[in-house]
């Protein structure tokens, strides 16, 4: 049975590069996926900002619920959170990409090739406090030979929000955009590529002093062609 | 112009105001250095503050049993109770007690702030004179506090420095040990010459009546010792059953609220000032005051309470750590609330000074959870954010643009309107 893939809004919309290179991944690792042709909206933005959720995550499930599928993957921890958390009586597992992926440590292991590069990792907040998933990425980011993970001196469970989340960026986008910025100030020294996992702090942390990266980008970066 | 544009001003005006950031940022990362390490030597913290969570959530459950204990037992060692219901009572009691054209000495009180206590007394021509360096920092700006703990977060030294220049009619230098000389010297003959000294609490037991009040300066000290009339104004969520689960309090506090492992002071104070030194014939008023008065404010704590979510709100010890830690509060401060601030004062502002006033400030909490993992009582304020914006929607506060998203969603099936 093939696995849906959720991309969500913000990898559909505004950081599309995200979507085609999990889609990529799953190609190159023949994942059986199959898409949503409408997917809508999990409702986690109407949810963060207190708006009634009821008819949108309503609609959602019963669209994943119409195509023949027990197990969701979604790039994006808003919707990860919301279809977990928020959605009530929910049969169909939902995994974050970096949970799933982890299953097939040994093919990625025998693809992924060696790059010399000193990265970081920023915890989203949805995945790391809201859902409790903080190794998994990390994992999969020490998968890939000569790679050399740095710590934000504030990770995991301390870890600085993008700023991007809750309504925030929609209602006041100056405030949004300087904790970003704050958030890039404490990027460790020498780090290269700033790892991201999921679309919305991709979005809010892009700038032009260090490259950010989707989790699914470094992955595909390091496949052997 | 509508709520959300008025906040939104409020904000740019942080943003812009590079004295204000120097300020925060200063402070912010002094604090967060110096608290990591004291925490790490303190592990057995861990447990005592999860005790700490168990202690408020059971004085909670029978908070109005241990308000009478704690009653009874003050007025039974010759002090004297009260219990306002809202801020104008509160006000009342403490005019009735005052009186005008008197002289007011006051340590750092929040609740006091609450109910807007030192204009109100101005009104009737008294002097009031803050004695925490931060409170006493802000009142001679004419500002209002920005943090629990350290009211005057914002403001830098070079920025003291013209404020207090002004006031002692000389050039002071922005070195913060000349700074302090100058609040010391300012402020010590009021102490003694002052007619009445307000001061909070920061937890009183309900078994013997004593107020608990933690400070570093020394100037609670004075303020609750040396005027003849000692007031002590505090909510009535500071009760806990036992002198026992007061210490345990007073053990979370310092490293949380100023990164050390215990207080310079810490006064209890259960009666007014006695002796029976002579022929065993009990006096009051000996070097202390004569009077005590202590003030219980509700002012929308029972109702805070009867929400199932929001009363974890009650828990908070106001030790101001999850101000400090905030990414928002980091960037805006003080506009980041109302009369209390950070997520967790977005709840109190909404209970004590109205919905209306956190309806726009309430949207730029991101829901990010750090707040919860680095309070010490575990507190969840993203949940009771989330369910009080919740409620603010119901009542029909919500921003245009999220309006506008909700539509494209419903219509477009994302919130792009793509």
């Amino acid at each position: 049975m093939p696995i849906l893939y959720w991309k969500g809004c913000m990898a559909r919309f505004r950081t599309k590069k995200i979507a085609n290179s999990i889609e990529e991944l799953f190609s190159r690792m023949e994942l059986d996926y199959i898409k949503l042709s409408n997917e809508g909206c999990c409702g986690s933005i109407l949810y963060r900002t207190g708006q009634d959720a009821m008819e949108v995550s309503k609609q959602t499930m019963e669209k994943i619920r119409s195509v023949d599928v027990r197990e969701v993957v979604t790039g994006c921890p808003g919707c990860f959170r919301t279809m977990s958390k928020d959605y009530e009586s929910f049969e169909v597992k939902i995994y974050n990409i970096s949970q799933f992926l982890l299953k097939f440590k040994d093919l990625l292991r025998e693809n992924l090739r060696e790059i010399n590069v000193k990265v970081t990792y920023h915890d989203p907040c949805h995945l790391g406090r809201h859902m409790g998933i903080y190794e998994e990425p990390r994992q999969l980011i020490k998968l890939i030979p000569g790679i050399e993970l740095v710590e934000f001196k504030h990770n995991r469970e301390r870890a600085l929000c993008c700023g991007y989340g809750g309504g925030l960026r929609s209602a006041y986008p100056e405030v949004s955009m300087e904790i970003a910025k704050s958030l890039l100030n404490e990027v460790p020294n020498d780090v290269e590529i700033l790892i991201t996992a999921c679309p919305f702090c991709n979005y809010a942390l892009n700038n032009s002093r260090i490259k950010v990266l989707d989790l699914s980008e470094l992955l595909l970066m390091a496949w052997r062609d | 112009m509508d709520i959300y544009s008025m906040k939104r001003e409020e904000f740019l005006k942080w943003l812009k105001d590079e004295n204000r950031r120097r300020g925060l940022s200063r402070a912010v990362s002094s604090y967060v250095s110096s608290k990591e390490k004291i925490l790490a030597r303190m592990p057995h913290i861990n447990v005592i503050r999860k005790e700490a969570r168990k202690i408020k959530e059971n004085s909670m459950e029978r908070i109005f049993e241990l308000l009478k204990e704690a009653m009874d037992n003050i007025i039974d060692s010759h002090g004297n109770a009260y219990f306002a219901k809202n801020a104008e009572e509160a006000r009342e009691i403490v005019l009735k007690l005052i009186g005008s054209n008197k002289m007011v000495i006051k340590s750092k009180s929040l609740v006091s702030e609450e109910i807007e206590l030192n204009e109100f007394l101005e009104k009737y021509d008294n002097k009031v004179f803050e004695t925490d360096l931060g409170e006493f920092i802000i009142q001679l700006r004419g500002e209002k506090p920005t943090h629990i703990i350290n009211p005057s977060v914002h403001v830098p030294r070079e920025e003291v420095a013209k404020t207090f220049s002004k006031i002692i009619g000389r050039e002071v230098k922005s070195d913060i040990e000349e700074l302090v000389k100058v609040a010391r010297e300012y402020l010590r003959d009021k102490f003694f010459t002052a007619d009445v000294g307000i001061t909070g609490a920061n937890v009183v037991a309900a078994n013997t009546g004593t107020i608990f009040i933690i400070e570093n300066e020394g100037n609670a000290r004075f303020v609750s010792n040396a005027p003849p009339i000692h007031i002590c104004i505090t909510g009535m969520e500071k009760i806990v059953p036992t002198l026992e689960d007061a210490f345990k309090i007073v053990q979370v506090l310092p490293p949380y609220a100023t990164a050390i492992p215990m207080s310079a002071y810490v006064s209890m104070i259960t009666s007014p000032s006695r002796t029976a030194d002579i022929e065993k014939t009990l006096v009051y008023g000996v070097h202390g005051p004569r009077e005590l008065h202590v003030i219980f404010l509700d002012n929308g704590r029972t109702r805070m309470l009867s929400d199932s979510i929001l009363k974890e709100a009650l828990y908070c010890i106001r030790c101001g750590s999850c101000m400090y830690e905030c990414p928002v509060y980091r960037i805006i401060g003080g506009a980041f609330g109302h009369n209390y601030f950070g997520g967790i004062g977005i709840i109190w502002s909404a209970f004590t000074a109205g919905e209306d006033k956190v309806a726009a400030a309430i949207d730029a909490c991101t829901k990010c959870g750090r707040c919860k993992e680095l309070c010490p009582l575990e507190i969840d304020v993203p949940k009771m954010v989330e369910y009080l914006k919740k409620k603010l929607v119901s009542m029909g506060y919500i921003a245009e643009r999220h309006k506008e998203i909700r539509r494209n969603i419903i219509e477009r099936g994302n919130p792009f309107g793509e």
